[in-house]
Formats: structure tokens, C-alpha cells, sequence
């Protein structure tokens, strides 16, 4: 929805039968989301040694302030990006939940780290298996911790995500939308929840979700040198 | 193959085998001298129960368990002993059924001593004195070995969990028979993750870090402001909280 769209539908305003925006709309999108994505206000919320990276890219050697991010929100009730740092304890799952519901429309999120997005090495009964079972991630960034240019990349991707939303009626719904029935509940069903924390197995016990015993290392021709 | 993995995973769950079943472990006994040790001997007898010593110069008394809070009060007091800081209260669970045990870290400030007090629960009675009594400091360490291991503290002035949220329902997590992602299902912790609300737990005062006496002036504030004003009267029975019954009849003789 960005301007290249201009030049083909130039003449027509809401024309669309179909359902596709029109002249008027794309232009106001492109504006809104130039302005949203260049103002991203970050909520953050570390927890782990993955703080500390996102501290460095906040500092003046990386400096996310390049991208519009100049001011950490440290209320979630003036912020509409959510990083979330580190791991996060089943303790701390409902203040992850009541941070993000406090946080207005429009809002994203960031899962920065391998902690954040699957648990990572703690596998244990304390720990939430990936903040995704808690609220709605926009982007995973892998690694432990991700280095500052691993951050900023993120951040780079959901600039170009929020580039492709719309506000008209049905697309920004379809993206946005979030039940009043999943506030303060988890963010996936029960049985999604299992399936994704499913156990990864150790060395010794591989079970069908570790992807060592059920499937065969991957096979592409490509990859191969002659 | 098979069944050596279903075997090393049984190890998991209940910790490691014990290599001659179980039963008292070696005595380390010594040369080494520790002028607490023969002092204990010589006061207390027979519940002293061993003396190890371990990485050299660490001294480890084993006390029966029934008697450790007079014990220790006399490790405290005694002019020879003076162990006045308490530096941590632990729980040990070695698995394969032994006893749980529950080891006290003195450090005598005046002598510059260490000694390390232990006591042996056997698992089907996990109970002990609190010695909160004796150091205010163990209140809190206590809670955390109840929290994490089951010991029940007896005397202790608030015993609940501290580590683990107030609703958790699976155990003592640091058990050995622990199962290592815990007793219910992922999205079930999920659940009772969520539905976990801080307010059911604990008083405006504990999230609020007041102290008590803030607290009660705080609440002798309010009320005053809100007679003077006269409106939010704070009838409703539900409402109330019990330890406020004193403020409130004062509030009502300066009312009257």
C-alpha cells in the first residue's frame, strides 16, 4: 500500500468493488504509517542479560534513536512497541499480560532473544515457553542475546510490517484486531500452547517434536557443490 | 538400548541411586580442631550427632532436629560462641529417599568463626523449629525452604510461599521427585499463570512496601478526610478489613 501503488490508480477514488482501497486511502495510509513507523515509542521490558544488549542499542554506538525510537517509554500507557528482553518467569507471565493490555492501539511487539521466543535452555517448570502463549509477537529476533544490529534488524522488519498496513476498513481490522475475551488470558489455545512448548528432548530421549529422530536432515540439490 | 534411557530418565525424576542403599553416610571424623565443636559436645552430648569436616577447614555439625532451636539459641548466646549472624538457611534434598536437610550457616562477628548446622528430616515428618525466634533474618529463608522444599516451620510467624506464585498448586520444586517441567501441562501453568491477580494475594500494604505505621496513618488520613468531607462512607461489611477495627473506633470517638 505504499506510493507505488499511485501511478496505477491515480484517477480513482474509492473505486473499489472488489473491496481494494482506492487513490484517497493509499495516500493517507502511506502517511499514517511513514509517521507510525518513524515514531515507534518502546516499552521496554528486559529481564535478562538480553537487556543489556537492548541497553547498547539504545546507547550512542548503535543509537536507535536513528529510527525514530529517540524516547524509551517507560509507561506502557504512552508506548505501542513492546520489547521484551530476557525470559520470563510463569511469576512475571501476568505482568507481561497486564503491560500489554494497558498498552493502546495501534501497538506491536518485539520477542528479542531465544529466551523470550521459545524459552530457549530453560526448559523448566518456572518458565514460560515463549511470551507468544502470553501475548501477540510482531517479530522474533533468534539469539543469545541477539547482537545490537540483531535488534535493530528486528526493528528494521516491523518498520517494513507496519508499511504494509492499511487502514481500511477490514485489512486494519484483520491486523489489528484483538478479542476483549483475551485480555488477562493467554494468547493461544490450550492445545497450541502444547503443541509449541512441546518438549524439545535431550541427547539421550528424542521424542517427535525434536525434529532429530522423526524427520531426515533436510535435502536441497542447491545446496550441494558440485 | 531403550531401557537404558527409560532408566537414566527414571534417574531424573528421583534423583541419583544411592551406591550402598540407605543408610547413615562415612563419618568424617577429625583431628582438626573447632572450639565450638567440643564446646557443643560438652553441652549438648548426645544431640550432637556427627562432625564433618569438609573442603579442609569447613565445619559441618549434624544436631537432632527436635532440639535445634535451644541449640542454636545457645550458639548465639553462649560468650564463647556468639554466632550472631545468621548468613543463610538452605534445604538439601540428596534423593533415592534420604533425608531432607535443613543447614544453617552461622558466622560469629565477634570470634570470626564459621560453623554450618545441619538437621535431618526424614521425608515422611518434614518438620522443624523455626528459629525466626532466634534470628528475625531467618524469616524469610525460611519461607523459601518451605517454599521450595515442604519443610513445615513450626512457630513460624508467616509461612507461605515466597518464590513461587501463591496459587501454585505442584509441589515443592526443588524436591528431587519434582518432575523437572513440573506436574500440570504447559497450558494449564499458562492458565493458572494468568489468572493469578496480585490483589487476591496480597494487602495494598505489601504492594505498596509501606511500613505498618505508615500504613496505619495512612489509613487514619483517609478516613479523617473522608468524614470531614462526608461522602465515601465506608459501610460496606465486605469492604472492611479487620485490622482496621482499632482505627476505626478511634476515628468514631473523634467523630463524636
Amino acid at each position: 500500500m505504499g506510493l507505488e501503488g499511485v501511478g496505477t490508480q491515480l484517477p480513482v477514488v474509492g473505486s473499489g468493488k472488489d473491496g481494494s482501497p482506492g487513490f484517497l486511502t493509499t495516500k493517507l495510509d502511506f502517511v499514517v504509517n511513514w509517521a507510525r513507523r518513524n515514531s515507534l515509542w518502546p516499552m521496554p521490558f528486559g529481564t535478562a542479560c538480553c537487556a543489556i544488549e537492548m541497553m547498547a542499542s539504545y546507547a550512542s554506538r548503535y543509537d536507535v534513536a536513528r529510527f525514530g525510537m529517540e524516547r524509551m517509554s517507560f509507561s506502557p500507557r504512552q508506548a505501542d512497541l513492546l520489547i521484551c528482553a530476557g525470559r520470563v518467569s510463569y511469576k512475571m507471565a501476568p505482568v507481561l499480560r497486564k503491560i500489554w493490555d494497558q498498552m493502546p492501539q495501534p501497538k506491536w511487539s518485539i520477542s528479542m532473544g531465544a529466551c523470550a521466543s521459545s524459552g530457549g535452555v530453560f526448559d523448566a517448570y518456572s518458565m514460560v515457553q515463549g511470551i507468544d502463549t502470553i501475548i501477540p509477537v510482531d517479530v522474533y529476533v533468534p539469539g543469545c542475546p541477539p547482537r545490537p544490529e540483531g535488534l535493530i534488524y528486528g526493528i528494521l522488519m516491523l518498520q517494513e510490517k507496519i508499511k504494509g498496513e492499511s487502514l481500511s476498513k477490514g485489512i486494519h481490522e484483520e491486523i489489528r484486531r484483538e478479542d476483549p475475551d483475551r485480555v488477562s488470558r493467554p494468547n493461544l489455545p490450550a492445545d497450541v500452547i502444547e503443541q509449541i512448548a512441546g518438549p524439545f528432548g535431550n541427547s539421550t530421549k528424542q521424542n517427535k517434536s525434536s525434529g532429530l529422530v522423526s524427520t531426515r536432515a533436510l535435502s536441497r540439490p542447491r545446496d550441494r557443490r558440485p | 538400548m531403550a531401557d537404558e534411557f527409560e532408566k537414566g530418565l527414571g534417574g531424573l525424576e528421583t534423583g541419583p541411586e544411592t551406591s550402598g542403599g540407605v543408610g547413615p553416610e562415612p563419618s568424617f571424623e577429625t583431628e582438626v580442631e573447632h572450639p565450638s565443636v567440643a564446646a557443643l559436645r560438652e553441652e549438648f552430648g548426645d544431640a550432637i550427632l556427627r562432625h564433618e569436616l569438609h573442603a579442609g577447614d569447613e565445619h559441618v555439625i549434624y544436631i537432632e532436629a527436635s532440639r535445634n532451636r535451644g541449640i542454636l539459641r545457645w550458639l548465639r548466646d553462649a560468650p564463647d560462641q556468639r554466632y550472631d549472624f545468621l548468613a543463610d538457611v538452605t534445604g538439601v534434598d540428596y534423593g533415592g529417599g534420604r533425608p531432607i536437610q535443613v543447614v544453617y550457616q552461622l558466622w560469629s562477628i565477634p570470634h570470626k568463626r564459621a560453623l554450618r548446622v545441619k538437621v535431618e528430616l526424614p521425608l515422611r515428618s518434614l518438620e522443624v523449629d523455626s528459629v525466626v525466634p532466634v534470628w528475625s533474618t531467618a524469616n524469610w529463608l525460611e519461607r523459601e525452604v518451605y517454599d521450595l522444599f515442604g519443610v513445615e516451620f513450626i512457630g513460624h510467624p508467616d509461612l507461605r510461599r515466597i518464590m513461587m506464585p501463591e496459587n501454585y498448586a505442584e509441589g515443592h520444586p526443588l524436591r528431587k521427585d519434582f518432575p523437572l517441567r513440573g506436574r500440570f501441562s504447559r497450558a494449564e501453568q499458562t492458565r493458572r499463570a494468568l489468572s493469578y491477580d496480585l490483589e487476591v494475594f496480597y494487602t495494598p500494604q505489601e504492594l505498596e512496601i509501606l511500613k505498618d505505621r505508615d500504613w496505619e496513618r495512612a489509613q487514619q488520613r483517609a478516613k479523617a478526610q473522608q468524614a470531614d468531607r462526608g461522602d465515601f462512607p465506608d459501610d460496606r461489611e465486605d469492604s472492611r478489613d479487620p485490622r482496621d477495627e482499632g482505627v476505626e473506633a478511634e476515628v468514631a470517638e473523634e467523630q463524636e
